[in-house]
């Protein structure tokens, strides 16, 4: 249970605390509503660059890392297709400093054509050692041009290819900076032994004077619903053949959401989950099996993966997981195993709330999707769901129409 | 514009002492009790790394099979019990160590402990299940090694302890199809002892969960053994360059042997690594990634063992800027061998250090992590305020000299793994 307080300051940044008294430390996390899917096509990749420039110094404060570590601090950021997040954990005496440079860097940001070539080598680079240079580095870029013909989750955040991040000018970049980096598209989050009235004042203090410059993005395309099934086969120079199967399914506020979370425990959450019971311990078929949401905002992708051993046939492979799924869709769950799952949500939500940081991070995402008290309500949700929902939900979802498959083939 | 706050700068760190206990058969146990978290975390450290096996691959096996089957439970059963109650254990080996971790929630601590005990004192390392774990494994590491970045990591051992040192080698991924149970159960009989063993709790430790653990500890079998593993030297070899057909990237390793922790200038050479290459805006990460766009990251850092430490800096860059890159770290070593680092730079790097700490004591599982390394060099906590004080005294001309002593060019040795034919 994560108490918090939450307000929206006069030009539009929502602000929300927890206090945590138990820490010497204070987390302030400030979440940008903006990902690769507000890009277009033609330049994916700029979400997740501008995050690295805003990094690069402002025409007040050169160089953001000094004064953070100065201030014993750590920094850090991530971009994904639905938001951007930055935060910062230091003692909690230093907040004003994470403040100070926060709202600056809102308003401030030196976006010199240096400084723009230098972070777009560097993008690149991380495209090459995370994409390009790593076995099966590719699959999830792969799975996504498959699954999607319209929606922009067609694309990981790194972008569809290095040339758009290569080639993109300092107008789109400084465009981008006025249309999604201002007070109303932005939430503030802190966590530490601070009263909420003073986060509110402190926030009042750096950032209330911040002119909001409001933006309406173009809207999201919607993803056609899939009527066929899809399929693509690709060979590459990895030891072992692996399997993807990916499934439409609910966006993050419908309740398809928990029932899909929950599907992914009950398949793959542990040990005792039954892909791995089943499919490597039982039939030996695989090396590593999974079962996983996307977990985005828009609507999301249900997705198993499985490595094949040596003797493992590729249709043999897709037949077990139907097989796997067939279960599922028959309603073959029992009341022990679905405690269970919801047994481990609970722990791992506690075990997740021991830490500032987690918890500053936690508010911010809970604030974008647009539902704050769900923080703590999804327990209560996971322990409400039944046998029947399950099966319901495996029906609706894991049909051969809706499904994409990626034959992984190692050379 | 705002004017920038003013600075506290935490002059102290006070951490609780662990409190120690002794189960009967003589291991150590130490508690670090926080009631106001209502979980227990509860870390096995046997002195049981990859040093004190006598076959390839055993130590890690061992380890990791100790819940694939025990007297008196199945793999199944085990793995669904700890499921149940959400708890869950983790594992970790270095070449001289074994750490188990389990976690659990405090109202769950009594169950979960009799699956522990399963788990420590009676796993029976089943056949069936390690022909899984093997054939799993072996897939596992050929996987790695397609990485240039593992490649790198095992080349780099090699050439500084000696490529058949134990602290060194690395195993073609076939040995796993020679390993078997017999290889497990003798690893376990020898090193799975209470002489072997220290305990670490932490998270609400109850009279009660400490009895529980105790008996637990307590049922460990005391062997005698004399305790005199003797080191082969050590050979480090200059340079290894490592063709991987098709890399777009090259893994660079560069580092030399030095010193365990308890060597007077492990702290400082701690202070110098963290200057090269330690944080975000250190001279190698200024100079390779944001001045020249070669690498997306580089990091440099004292390496601990319980027989020696090395230094190391390890990145990865484009195969075509490849010699560039390693041009540019040289000259940044040479430069902390030739000037005095600035006092403000110096006074950065000391704060990030102090930062770090506090980071990594916030909490009862960081304040238990950090206890345990400190056990295993026979310290105790009142350690991290001397280390604390230990940073703060250290000056630019004391790195100075270290660095002229201990970054000789001629004493680096340098790994790059990359393709070289593009």
């Amino acid at each position: 249970m994560i108490k918090y307080q939450h307000t929206t300051l006069a030009n539009g940044l929502e602000v929300v605390a927890n206090r945590d008294s138990s820490s010497r430390m204070a987390a302030i996390n400030i979440l940008y509503k903006v990902g690769a899917r507000n890009e277009n096509p033609h330049r994916t990749g700029l979400a997740h660059l501008f995050e690295h420039l805003m990094f690069r110094g402002t025409h007040l404060v050169p160089d953001f890392d000094t004064p953070v570590q100065m201030a014993c601090g750590e920094n850090n950021a991530f971009t994904n297709n639905d938001y951007t997040d930055f935060y910062i954990t230091l003692p909690k005496d230093n907040i004003e400093t994470a403040l100070w440079l926060e709202s600056d860097r809102m308003t401030g940001l030196n976006l010199s054509a240096q400084a723009c070539e230098i972070e777009k080598r560097v993008v690149i680079e991380e495209f090459r050692q995370r994409y390009l240079n790593q076995p099966y580095g590719d699959v999830s870029m792969l799975m996504r041009e498959m699954a999607y013909t319209t929606h922009p989750y067609r694309w990981a955040t790194i972008g569809l290819k290095p040339e758009h991040i290569a080639e993109a000018s300092l107008e789109e970049i400084h465009s981008f900076y006025r249309n999604f980096y201002h007070p109303s598209n932005a939430i503030l989050s802190v966590s530490g032994d601070i009263a909420p009235e003073q986060v509110f004042e402190l926030a009042h203090k750096w950032f209330g004077s911040i002119a909001d410059t409001p933006y309406t993005a173009n809207p999201i395309p919607r993803e056609p619903v899939q009527t066929e099934p899809r399929r693509m086969e690709v060979e590459r120079e990895v030891p072992a053949t692996t399997i993807v199967i990916a499934f439409h399914m609910g966006n993050r506020l419908s309740h398809d959401f928990f029932l899909g979370d929950l599907t992914s425990d009950l398949l793959a959450g542990g040990d005792s989950a039954r892909l791995y019971e089943h499919l490597i311990k039982n039939k030996q078929l695989f090396t590593s099996v999974n079962a996983y949401i996307s977990g985005d905002v828009d609507e999301g992708l249900f997705t198993f993966t499985a490595q094949l051993l040596p003797t493992t046939s590729e249709q043999a492979a897709e037949e077990a997981l139907w097989e796997e799924i067939g279960l599922l869709q028959s309603g073959n769950i029992s009341d022990y195993e679905l405690e269970k799952v919801k047994n481990k949500f609970e722990a791992n939500t506690l075990f997740g709330e021991l830490n500032v940081m987690n918890k500053a991070m936690n508010l911010g995402y809970y604030s974008m999707i647009g539902d704050l008290p769900l923080i703590n309500r999804e327990v209560e949700i996971y322990r409400s769901i039944t046998r029947s929902e399950v099966a319901d939900f495996a029906q609706r979802t894991f049909r051969k129409d809706n499904s994409s498959t990626l034959i992984y083939r190692a050379r | 514009m705002m004017q920038q706050p003013p600075l506290t700068i935490p002059q102290s760190i006070d951490v609780q002492r662990a409190e120690k206990h002794i189960a009967p058969n003589s291991t150590p146990i130490y508690v670090l009790n926080c009631p106001e978290y209502e979980v227990v975390r509860l870390s096995f450290v046997f002195h049981a790394g990859t040093l004190t096996q006598q076959h390839p691959f055993t130590a890690s096996a061992t380890a990791n099979m100790l819940a694939e089957g025990t007297q008196n439970l199945s793999a199944q059963q085990i793995a669904e019990e700890l499921d149940y109650y959400g708890s869950y254990f983790d594992i970790n080996i270095d070449r001289d160590y074994t750490y188990i971790t389990f976690c659990s929630l405090s109202k769950f601590f009594e169950p979960t402990a009799k699956i522990i005990e399963e788990i420590i004192l009676r796993p029976t390392f089943p056949t069936a299940e390690l022909e899984i774990y093997r054939a799993k494994r072996k897939q596992q590491l050929a996987i790695e090694r397609r990485k240039v970045e593992t490649l790198a990591r095992e080349h780099f051992a090699k050439a500084i302890f000696g490529d058949t040192h134990p602290y060194g080698i690395s195993y073609p991924e076939s040995e796993y199809d020679t390993l078997c149970r017999e290889h497990l159960l003798q690893h376990y009989t020898a090193n799975y002892t209470a002489q072997h063993c220290i305990v670490v709790c932490s998270g609400n430790i109850t009279a009660q969960v400490l009895n529980h653990i105790t008996s637990i500890v307590g049922a460990l079998p005391s062997v005698q053994v004399e305790d005199n593993v003797t080191l082969s030297p050590f050979s480090s070899s200059r340079l290894r360059r490592i063709q991987h057909d098709g890399a777009v990237q090259s893994s660079i390793r560069m580092g030399r042997l030095l010193f365990p922790r308890t060597h007077p200038d492990f702290i400082p050479m701690q202070v110098l690594a963290m200057v090269l290459g330690g944080y975000f805006g250190s001279r190698l990460m200024q100079n390779l990634r944001e001045r020249n766009g070669f690498t997306y990251g580089v990091f440099s850092a004292m390496v601990n063992f319980q027989h020696t430490g090395y230094l190391a800096i390890a990145t990865q860059v484009g195969c075509e800027v490849t010699d560039q890159a390693l041009q540019e770290i040289a000259r940044e070593i040479e430069l902390l061998r030739q000037e005095a680092i600035p006092a403000e730079e110096l006074e950065l790097v000391k704060n990030i250090m102090a930062g770090e700490m506090m980071r990594i004591l916030d909490g009862p599982f960081g304040i238990a992590d950090v206890t345990t390394e400190n056990i295993l060099c026979g310290f105790d906590n009142s350690h991290i305020q001397q280390n604390l004080e230990r940073i703060r005294q250290t000056s630019s001309e004391e790195l100075l000299t270290l660095a002229q002593r201990y970054l000789c060019p001629d004493d680096m040795t340098t790994v790059v793994v990359g393709e070289f034919n593009g």
